[in-house]
């Protein structure tokens, strides 16, 4: 599979998770582990442009796919979606933090003009226990005119 | 020097690092040789432990060692105030979720696997669930003597000639839920010894100092040679007060002297942490024509579970909050920690002022109805305010923002107070 551009080839156990894949093998520890049955999204990952759960995916299934995980968002330099989660202060205990920025990269990948309901829609799956939502969303609109205006 | 904070938007600096992932939660530590530790926790919520295949487990591939009550060099138990949770149990268990065996293997699936083949032979008791059951006579002892942990009287002016006064009287009962502080980032712990032999423990905690001094008596060793490290914290909301794994993944390494890890599953996580008290709350409110309150009398009951934890504290928080913010001249209130087999209760977010307001406020809103006035006048004409003097006859001086916030209130509301 290829996470955040490089290749990995590697045997493994059929049943490995893909979370485990990412943080044992590939040791990126920004996947994050919250529940492990699908209910959080602390280890959203996105998977040839949809935002997944990996700790519900089997990560021989993913063979050959690409997978970008929060240590591909900033490759270099921080992506328009950080600085507005930075600037509008969008982090508290920062652990759903990774999985919240790959929902929404998912989505203004795919819907730059994502109106409020859809960003809503797109973070649903990402629980945020410190329950910071509002900033989010605003986050999340702020990127959107950053990402408009480069 | 002169520093601006209050009304400025400062960013905060550990930000940089979460938007990356690049934040250090105790899982994502990685040690040379480190091995994993898990414990097999009790099944049923009170009865004895007669044995355990210990025996076998130890023979399992991949375990290294399996440690029961008798290995532990110190102290048994730990607890913020009192020292009752056991670290492994002796042979009572209490919950659903007491600690009996600490294994350590070479791996995650190895230790799994061991956790999976513990069987433990219990003699079942029947427990003890709700409040009334805690505090009936013949009911089973959890507690030292009884099975009330605390109680406590707030007492004011004359109840009765309070309630004499009153022109109508609301008499209810509330009950809140048990409630987890369900923080995204499981409890988990490194243990391993420094360069310098220091046991060093990397973990997310409320309180370093207190898991340094629990370690400590755990191991029997001085506190000078134990090391809490906090890393990042994913959230704790009063549930990393009380000791978690940190116990655990030390006494692991101060027996094997390898580096150990214990993570905890969510279901691990939501069976073992404290959780916020259930309480039932009886309240008698009396109110005058006019529309000042003239008496309260209240009866709160806290369901704590099978340990302390900070339930006296919850419980004395839930009760000098029963007022609420007014003024109230004639007031009777008590409030029991009460011990049952449930899940231990502490600390989360309020600590036993969150319960009380559906109680109060709930009553307010009847009586306002009784009174045919607006709820938000009548709380106003009951509101504390400067040189208002509260049950517990703490003579308030400043900081009483309330009638101002109702004032806000209306105002936004169109409304005359």
């Amino acid at each position: 599979m290829i996470i955040n551009g490089k290749s990995y080839t590697k045997k493994i156990d059929p049943l490995l998770r893909l979370i485990d894949f990412i943080r044992d093998e590939a040791k990126l520890k920004g996947t994050k582990e919250g529940c492990g049955e699908g209910e959080c999204g602390a280890c959203t990952v996105i998977i040839d442009g949809r935002a997944v759960n990996s700790c519900l995916v089997l990560a021989a299934s993913v063979n050959g796919k690409e997978i970008t995980t929060i240590e591909g968002v900033s490759q270099g330099k921080l992506h328009p979606i950080q600085e507005a989660f930075i600037e509008v202060g969008a982090v508290q205990c920062g652990y759903c933090t990774p999985g919240m920025i790959l929902s929404t990269k998912a989505l203004l990948d795919k819907n730059i003009d994502a109106t409020e309901e859809e960003i809503k829609e797109s973070i649903s799956g990402n629980l945020c226990r410190c329950t910071g939502y509002q900033i989010m969303i605003e986050g999340i609109k702020k990127a959107q005119d950053k990402l408009k205006k480069r | 020097m002169h520093v601006k904070a209050v009304g400025e938007g400062f960013i905060r600096p550990d930000i940089y690092e979460k938007v990356q992932g690049k934040a250090k939660y105790p899982d994502d530590i990685e040690m040379e040789g480190m091995l994993y530790a898990g414990v097999k926790r009790s099944t049923i919520p009170y009865g004895r432990v007669l044995k355990t295949n210990i025996d076998e487990i130890r023979q399992m591939e991949g375990v290294i060692c399996v440690i029961d009550y008798t290995m532990i060099p110190g102290a048994k138990c730990h607890g913020v105030i009192l020292k009752d949770i056991p670290i492994l149990v002796q042979d009572i268990v209490k919950r659903v979720g007491d600690c009996i065996l600490l294994i350590v293997a070479k791996d995650k699936v190895s230790l799994k696997k061991a956790l999976d083949q513990v069987e433990v032979e219990y003699d079942v008791y029947q427990g003890v669930f709700t409040i009334e059951d805690a505090l009936k006579e013949g009911a089973p002892i959890l507690g030292d003597k009884s099975n009330i942990l605390y109680d406590i009287k707030v007492k004011t002016g004359d109840i009765e000639a309070g309630f004499k006064e009153a022109d109508y009287i609301a008499e209810n009962c509330y009950h809140t839920q048990m409630t987890d502080h369900a923080f995204l980032q499981t409890e988990t712990a490194v243990a391993h010894y420094d360069d310098e032999g220091v046991l060093t423990v990397h973990v997310a905690t409320q309180y370093p100092h207190y898991d340094r001094e629990e370690v400590a008596r755990c191991l029997n060793i001085q506190e000078d040679e134990v090391k809490i490290i906090n890393e990042t914290i994913g959230g704790a909301f009063g549930g990393r007060e009380d000791i978690n794994p940190q116990c655990h993944a030390a006494l692991a390494t101060f027996i094997t002297k390898k580096p150990v890890k214990v993570v905890y599953s969510r279901e691990e996580s939501t069976i073992s942490r404290s959780k916020r008290h259930p309480m039932e709350m009886f309240y008698k409110t009396g109110v005058k024509k006019d529309g000042k309150l003239c008496a309260l009398k209240v009866r709160i009951y806290g369901d704590t579970g099978a340990y302390a934890s900070w339930g006296m504290n919850v419980l004395r928080k839930a009760a000098i909050h029963a007022t609420g913010p007014y003024v109230i001249p004639n007031v009777d209130i008590e409030a029991k920690a009460v011990y049952t087999n449930n899940p231990y209760c502490g600390a989360m977010r309020g600590f036993g002022a969150a319960q009380v307001p559906l109680a109060y406020e709930s009553q307010m809103d009847i009586l306002a109805e009784k009174l045919t006035m607006h709820p938000l006048k009548f709380r106003y004409m009951n509101a504390f305010d400067v040189g208002s003097q509260t049950a517990t006859g703490q003579k308030l001086k400043s900081s009483i923002g309330i009638k101002k916030c109702i004032e806000k209130i209306a105002d936004v509301n169109q409304m005359e107070l």
